[in-house]
């Protein structure tokens, strides 16, 4: 037990040692690169900001996804309710571009968790009454929701005044997050993940909902056998799920981004099924894998300034952190076993 | 040629448990040797030991005075040794011959030369050509005894083998295992049904907690010799007073109950119709596969099918869930104790919180009241015997005995009208079987019904007051436990009729 959390942190390990080999084959000294990638980019407090900037939007999906994960429901799909999500609250926003007011920004928030909920109960509800397979169908929505992002920001919502620039007019500040601090970009953003993070854990650990999921995952049988209304709590957790996403999208185009553009996120909704995993699919581990994760999105951003390493490297090494993290559990319960070359020789 | 097999001192600990303590026997061909023992004597262990799956901590195995270094199945193959598990270890879509021909090392057409004259020799017939999820219980452990006899072992492993069989497969198995000791093979015989050892086995190792407690030759033993060696304490011995009053409400009623899936693995329904007394037990008999587990299902609610009516106290009751069906008192105690009726993973307090009844409080506004669930639990441990207080504790430490006394607690302390359970005591020992007998014959004593689907002859004619055989999803008619007896029910399981 006390291993099964522990592995992330073996996982890490070996992720900074394999991106140590990467850069050394790439011909850069391992050790300078790794402190471009995970020292230099936290050093100072503009860095740290940057950093719990990132982590906000990849802890609220991830909190999201960790119920559809609990309970046996692989939405693959949270970039695509992140996107939907921004779409409708940015709406909201565009509606009150030249007005000001204190009611403004709770609303755009609103509509966008509402704009990722019902994105996520499509794949909901075609799994649950036409039995398809929720991973694909959740998948392909994310491609219709950045295309229906691209149509509405080259053509009805473009800028009137923006020479053909594919994105949308700038956002009145009562739709913007506050920020924390003059100067940074943190925002109060922040403090809907962590609402998320102490709801959730209330939910899954001390309600009958909950319960509910836990069971559900891990024997569908049991589930079934206790009566449990699986398709309404099916339905339930894809709306959980996307409406976290929808919140990370509005997030980010009410806080830093401010518009409406092609690329509100850089893959948020797919890195944060690796933050859930990383995290174990627990409240508080997703608040520390997310942490780990965002820095490598800072990292790969530095590395590509000082060390003029394409920017993908952080994609690199968000694979290698799943990838060890599933090689490491599913080695966890074998036993190493050296057999000598005697005793075979021996034996035959 | 003779064959010699010896077992001296082997040991093999587990963290918290001795499975085979110091444990030293001997075989020789010609002989067929029953390995007696209840679950968790350490028999599995040993016999794991003989075929290599696991290695002991200590002591040493001998064929024929030849030290045998037995460290994967593979080198159990080499020297010989044949195994049969309780559980069949086939491709159910592939046809006979393929599974035969997997690991064979001839060319096809002279491995179907030997499998012909191996049926020839031992009268077997069964179509090559046809994929085994068609076969009957008895033909797939047919294939799996030729499989052995392929590669002409020495020595064969039986392990429980008739716990799938009709009374006629039984004794047909018991034929060929007597030709096969004839010709000189060294047969162990591992189970934990006393009347096999004393018809088939020459002599009886009995095992209790990992040690060798007796070696006798079975002509000088009884039952109840050999139950009290294997037990280890004098049996109490439980009967039942049949309830034959005809005039009582029926509580329990089923109409036309159909089912048909796509799905060839499971078995269709055709026209069930039947009734349960008011503190009745109605034993529904049959061998595993033949539509038990849908018909659980359907009657737990987990299926809903429609057209069918099913009456209980008075109110139609078939279109609803199994939560709702506890509601009107009624409870199930499903056959997979492991991954259905129980969750491992989950602590035993959760376990209990899943049968979630209104009148428990369990979740109160939605919110998990952890307390009541508890102290609830608690008195489950306590009134039911488990042999643990500790309601936090993961049930996948529970014994198998002890997990059904839980789940069987769960289920009873609501008082309910009709339980309805599968193969309750399946694998258990037979202190539980006891316990988890007397546990139902006292629900019938209290006026409440059950029906017991199991696949367990002798426990359908303890329990049951009426019996009904159900065989390819048809149900025979229902008898009096008075008129069955074990020969009859074997012939309804084995498809044939009476009469």
């Amino acid at each position: 037990m006390a291993l099964y959390f522990f592995t992330p942190f073996i996982a890490i390990i070996l992720t900074i040692l394999g991106g140590g080999i990467i850069f050394y084959i790439l011909g850069f000294n391992p050790i300078e690169a790794l402190k471009f990638y995970f020292i230099t980019p936290i050093s100072n407090l503009y860095g740290f900001s940057e950093l719990l900037l990132k982590a906000t939007p990849l802890c609220l999906i991830a909190i999201g996804l960790s119920f559809c994960f609990k309970s046996n429901n692989w939405n693959i799909g949270a970039e695509g309710q992140l996107t939907f999500g921004a779409i409708v609250g940015g709406g909201v926003a565009l509606l009150f571009y030249n007005q000001e007011g204190f009611y403004i920004l709770p609303l755009v928030i609103l509509a966008g968790a509402i704009g990722g909920m019902i994105f996520a109960l499509i794949p909901a509800i075609l799994k649950t009454y036409f039995n398809t397979n929720e991973i694909l169908v959740s998948l392909m929505l994310v491609y219709v929701s950045k295309l229906i992002l691209d149509y509405l920001v080259v053509g009805p919502w473009s800028n009137p005044e923006g020479f053909n620039f594919p994105e949308t007019r700038q956002f009145s500040d009562s739709s913007r997050m506050p920020l924390l601090f003059e100067s940074l970009r943190i925002h109060a953003g922040i403090f809907l993940a962590l609402a998320a993070v102490m709801l959730s854990w209330f939910i899954l650990y001390k309600t009958y909902l909950g319960f509910q999921i836990k069971v559900s995952g891990l024997s569908l049988k049991t589930a079934k056998y206790a009566g449990f209304k699986g398709k309404t709590m099916i339905l339930v957790v894809f709306m959980i799920s996307g409406a976290c996403a929808g919140l990370a999208g509005v997030g980010e185009i009410t806080g830093p981004i401010g518009q409406l553009h092609r690329m509100i996120s850089p893959d948020y909704g797919f890195t944060a099924i690796i933050v859930a995993f990383l995290g174990r699919l627990n409240p508080f581990g997703i608040i520390f894998a997310s942490l780990v994760v965002a820095l490598t999105y800072l990292g790969a951003e530095t590395a590509q300034i000082f060390l003029q390493i394409p920017k993908y490297t952080g994609q690199v090494f968000q694979g290698m952190i799943l990838f060890f993290l599933l090689a490491s559990d599913y080695l966890l319960f074998f036993k190493v076993k050296i057999l000598s070359l005697k005793k075979n020789e021996l034996r035959h | 040629m003779a064959t010699d097999l010896r077992i001296s001192n082997i040991s093999k600990i587990y963290p918290g448990c001795i499975a085979n303590d110091n444990v030293s026997l001997q075989f020789k061909s010609g002989k067929i040797y029953a390995l007696l023992g209840e679950n968790g004597a350490g028999k599995s262990t040993l016999v794991k030991i003989l075929s290599g799956v696991i290695s002991p901590d200590n002591g040493e195995v001998f064929l024929n005075e030849k030290n045998l270094k037995l460290s994967s199945p593979l080198d159990a193959k080499k020297n010989k040794i044949g195994m049969v598990f309780q559980h069949f270890n086939l491709f159910e879509t592939l046809s006979v011959f393929e599974n035969l021909s997997i690991d064979a090392t001839e060319d096809n057409k002279s491995l179907r030369l030997r499998i012909n004259e191996i049926f020839k020799k031992y009268n077997f017939s069964i179509d090559l050509d046809v994929p085994v999820l068609n076969l009957s219980a008895g033909q797939k452990q047919k294939v799996e005894i030729i499989r052995c006899l392929l590669r002409s072992p020495k020595v064969l492993i039986m392990d429980e083998p008739t716990s799938v069989l009709t009374e006629q497969e039984t004794e047909e198995l018991f034929i060929s295992l007597k030709k096969f000791c004839d010709e000189g093979i060294l047969i162990i015989y591992i189970t934990h049904k006393l009347k096999e050892v004393l018809s088939l086995c020459d002599e009886v190792a009995v095992m209790r907690k990992g040690k060798v407690v007796s070696v006798s030759q079975t002509q000088n033993e009884k039952v109840e010799t050999l139950a009290n060696k294997m037990v280890g304490q004098k049996l109490a011995k439980i009967k039942k007073k049949i309830n034959i009053s005809k005039n009582k409400d029926e509580i329990f009623k089923v109409k036309h109950l159909n089912f048909y899936s796509d799905d060839p693995f499971e078995t269709n329904l055709v026209n069930l119709n039947f009734s349960v007394k008011k503190g009745e037990c109605l034993g529904i008999a049959g061998i595993s596969g033949n539509g038990q587990n849908e018909l659980f299902q359907i009657l737990s609610g987990e299926i809903i099918t429609p057209n069918t009516s099913i009456i209980f106290r008075n109110k139609e009751i078939a279109k609803l869930n199994p939560k709702q069906r506890r509601e009107y008192l009624m409870a199930f105690s499903p056959e997979d104790r492991i991954s259905q009726a129980a969750v491992p993973e989950l602590k035993i307090y959760e376990n209990v919180a899943l049968n979630n009844f209104k009148a428990s409080n369990f979740f109160e506004k939605g919110l998990v009241n952890e307390r009541k669930i508890k102290d609830h639990s608690k008195k489950i441990l306590s009134d039911f015997s488990v042999n643990t207080d500790n309601v936090e504790l993961k049930s996948q430490f529970l014994s198998g005995g002890n997990l059904q006394k839980l789940i069987l607690g769960r289920e009873l302390i609501t008082a309910p009208e009709l339980l309805i359970c599968y193969n309750p005591t399946w694998g258990l020992d037979v202190g539980a079987i006891n316990y988890i007998h007397e546990t139902l014959i006292k629900i019938n004593d209290q006026e409440k019904s059950t029906i017991l689907i199991s696949t367990d002859t002798e426990e359908l004619l303890k329990l049951s007051d009426r019996i009904a055989v159900i065989y390819k999803g048809k149900l025979s008619k229902i008898m009096s436990s008075g008129e069955v007896t074990p020969e009859k029910l074997g012939v309804l399981m084995g498809g044939g009729s009476i009469d």
